[in-house]
């Protein structure tokens, strides 16, 4: 019996160690709120993308902070920030001074959890999201790869647009931080030169409700509650009396409003073409092309994602001819023949490194898309630069409106030439990463990548070279992967870089610079 | 697609495990190795299934068809004392998947150690407690489903066994076992089950297995014939989302039945033979397997 209890004793030693040794795995990204590395006074004076100027949309003035109604909102701060419930502290850690990179990993996460392909019927046919009826199964939206681009996109330009007028406003009207009025109030955040009228972190907040609200619908309850906590935040830290906060808010909704108009008639409802319009594109691509992908699922999917993406309507490119691909390799040519010997070596050979970055860069079904993965990579270079709102949301908007791009640019790349996946002309070939439902050339990854490195790399100049090799990489894991040509990922990267040219000649014009 | 799976680290080994013997050793029986005596097994396992629950759904996949999976394994077992005996094995495992353009993977799955103590014994009746570990015997990517070779965390197991004589040859058996796993590791640093996790590491539900048997000697105690219900029940993790892909820290759920022949040669008894099969009857993120076993052993007495 005695070495029984010694047998059981030692094995729960060894339980406990164990548990105990295992943390907790992070929920988001670990940063805390930090010192801006400037304040861009001049931010008001920058070029807006639709807004026709900083002041388009008009806000109160503010009553002046020796008001009867200032002073009572002053005292409701004082009241608010001296005494933080533990729930409160927390939401003022959480949200930090710059909550557009929150929001920015909220909507990555969305991405990632609507990024579900519709399941067959058991009649083998497939049913579609209708945004009309989001919560009936298939559930709106499905967030693949363009959906997910063209969300951040809005989501940030609208961002940049309402910084702009909000720091327009804050400097005409110069109406100091309650810590500034009242030196008694403790604030629970940096501390910055920044008028805060009207509240940046408000307009973060209505903008990011408004956009993420319109391309989430399911969502929208969820939504309004995080902007609420996030504006309290604003008045709990002690960084914004409520006027500065209603101001914010309702100049946040009508940025929004601007940009989800844009958004209504911008193509994307007609994406997702029927089947007779996919197939028309599918035949004039085998007759001018000598091409045509099909899905190989089983069931098969009678459609591809989004055959008309391609035409949807582009930020910063004039038009998707200027950025259009040459003509892949015929099928069976030798050029063709030389990427496949290539995929097939990759596969029967695949090291250790090669299936890591095949997997670390595969962003399929339940991520975030290459496009979040980028917007992560963005936020994290953001936090090591120290940037302000404004200047983070110009950062996303940049990036974001040249990786909608590339993907506008890309799709119309995959249904004009329609070509094969590798499982398709090869025959025989598996891969270790599941081929999506679109046509091969060229690869949205490489595409998507290259597009976001080249707008970082103009924005964090001396870290153009690392952004350049994660994009090389993310376009070679598709060859590791199995799904894409060296052909597919190598012009990509060219068409990516060849967009993004367009918004970095933008970026460098806007003022900011 | 790939699609959901069964936890191998678990019950693989239990499985290979049903079978080692002559008059010892498995982790799963009540059987001793005596002072000294060594056991060396061979064994082969076939599990296919065509059906899988999503979550509670059961369905199939055009993408998979018929999900296989083959696993060899060695194992060996040691007499330390007459009371405590060490036993170990280790797997090599090939996927592979009927439909669809999923590659299959094979390679080493995981390694086993098990210490077997026979804690007491009163009249037709014993009581058993094996000390379990396990950990990946290879670099294998868990973040597979189903076509994984394993689930890539370590394990340590405390299993109690209980067997009953109830003579003329019959007896029966029960355990209960609980699994402690570490986290594993995959290749991405952000993953979403229930919500987004930015690491490549993932919390892995521990896990109950428990199991019911009822068995007859035969031929002068050449031949065991086994009836079995067993099942595994994680404490945790999360249902595969409707069309999402399967996940190591899935909840997993599943009953089985199944039956066993072993039969030794007389009249050294020294080399044996047996077979499984069994049938998984319900689940929950995992495959409706029809598992089926052969394999022989040796024994060297002192």
């Amino acid at each position: 019996m005695k070495s029984f209890s010694i047998l059981i004793c030692l094995l729960a030693c060894i339980a406990g160690l164990w548990v105990s040794c295992e943390k907790n795995i992070p929920t988001q990204l670990e940063f805390s709120h930090y010192e801006f590395s400037e304040s861009d006074a001049n931010g008001g004076t920058w070029k807006p993308v639709l807004l026709t100027s900083a002041s388009q949309i008009g806000i109160p003035a503010p009553q002046s902070t020796s008001s009867a109604s200032y002073l009572a909102e002053l005292a409701d701060v004082k009241a608010a920030s001296s005494q933080l419930t533990a729930q409160q502290r927390a939401a003022v850690e959480y949200w930090g001074n710059n909550g557009l990179l929150r929001w920015n990993e909220l909507a990555r996460e969305l991405a990632a959890k609507y990024n579900l392909p519709p399941a067959p019927n058991p009649d083998g046919t497939y049913g579609a999201p209708d945004p009309a009826n989001p919560d009936r199964y298939p559930q709106f939206p499905f967030a693949h790869p363009p959906y997910a681009c063209r969300m951040f996109a809005y989501w940030s330009a609208a961002q940049m647009d309402a910084l702009i007028s909000a720091w327009h406003y804050k400097h005409l009207y110069n109406r100091p931080a309650p810590y500034k009025v009242d030196n008694t109030i403790q604030p629970h955040l940096p501390v910055s030169d920044l008028p805060s009228y009207p509240s940046d972190a408000a307009v973060v907040a209505a903008v990011s409700e408004a956009i993420l609200g319109a391309m989430f619908p399911l969502e929208k309850a969820y939504l309004n509650q995080r902007a609420l906590e996030h504006k309290n935040a604003a008045l709990w830290s002690g960084s914004n009396v409520w006027s500065d906060v209603t101001a914010g808010d309702s100049l946040g909704r009508a940025v929004a409003a601007v940009f989800l108009a844009r958004a209504s008639t911008d193509g994307m409802r007609n994406a997702q073409a029927p089947k007779p319009v996919s197939d028309s594109l599918a035949a004039a691509a085998l007759l001018y092309r000598g091409t045509k992908w099909v899905n190989l699922e089983e069931p098969p999917r009678p459609v591809g994602i989004t055959p008309l993406f391609g035409r949807v309507k582009l930020w910063c490119v004039p038009n998707v001819e200027a950025v259009r691909p040459p003509q892949p390799p015929a099928i069976g040519s030798p050029e063709f023949e030389q990427a496949a010997a290539e995929l097939r070596d990759i596969a029967k050979n695949l090291t250790t490194e090669q299936r890591r970055i095949a997997n670390f860069w595969s962003d399929g079904i339940g991520t975030y898309t290459p496009p979040g993965h980028w917007n992560r990579r963005a936020t994290e270079l953001i936090v090591k630069n120290r940037y302000n709102p404004l200047r983070s949301a110009r950062t996303y908007a940049y990036m974001n409106m040249a990786v909608m791009d590339a993907g506008i640019s890309c799709w119309d790349a995959k249904y004009y030439y329609h070509y094969p996946r590798p499982i398709q002309a090869i025959p025989g070939f598996k891969t270790i990463l599941g081929t999506p439902n679109f046509p091969a050339y060229t690869s949205g990854h490489s595409t998507f990548s290259a597009a976001a490195a080249t707008v970082l790399g103009h924005i964090f100049p001396s870290e153009k070279q690392t952004l350049d090799a994660w994009a090389k990489e993310a376009a070679d894991s598709r060859l590791y992967g199995g799904i894409h040509y060296r052909f597919d990922s190598e012009e990509g990267l060219k068409q990516g870089r060849a967009v993004a040219a367009y918004s970095v000649a933008i970026a460098i014009a806007d003022g900011a610079e | 697609m790939k699609r959901d799976f069964l936890s191998r680290t678990i019950f693989g080994v239990l499985f290979i495990c049903a079978m080692c013997n002559l008059k010892a050793q498995t982790p799963i029986d009540g059987i001793m190795m005596s002072k000294n005596s060594v056991c060396t097994a061979l064994t082969f396992t076939q599990d296919n299934w065509d059906h899988y629950w999503e979550g509670t759904l059961k369905r199939d996949n055009g993408n998979i068809g018929v999900a296989q999976r083959q696993t060899i394994a060695p194992m060996f077992s040691w007499g330390i004392t007459d009371r405590i005996n060490l036993l170990g094995s280790i797997n090599w495992v090939r996927t592979h998947a009927t439909q669809g353009q999923l590659a299959g993977v094979s390679g080493l799955q995981d390694w086993n150690v098990w210490l077997k103590f026979k804690a007491l014994q009163a009249g037709n009746w014993s009581l058993y407690a094996i000390g379990g570990a396990s950990g990946p015997a290879s670099n294998y990517l868990p973040d597979y489903v189903p076509l994984n070779l394993g689930l890539g965390s370590y394990e340590g197991s405390l299993r109690l066994l209980t067997e009953y004589d109830f003579g003329q040859g019959f007896f029966g058996r029960a355990f209960a076992a609980w699994h402690l796993r570490s986290n594993t590791t995959i290749e991405r640093t952000y993953y979403y089950t229930t919500q987004g996790f930015y690491s490549d590491k993932v919390d892995m539900p521990n896990a109950v297995t428990y199991g019911a048997t009822l068995g007859k000697w035969l031929l002068d105690d050449g031949l065991r014939l086994e009836l079995s219900l067993d099942g595994l029940y994680t404490t945790g993790g999360h249902d595969i989302r409707r069309q999402d892909v399967g996940f190591p820290s899935n909840k997993m759920v599943f009953l089985r039945a199944g039956g066993m022949a072993r039969y030794h040669f007389p009249p050294s008894n020294k080399i044996g033979l047996f077979v499984s099969a069994a049938q998984v009857l319900e689940g929950r993120n995992v495959g409706r397997s029809f598992l089926w076993s052969g394999g022989v052993l040796f024994q060297f007495y002192k």
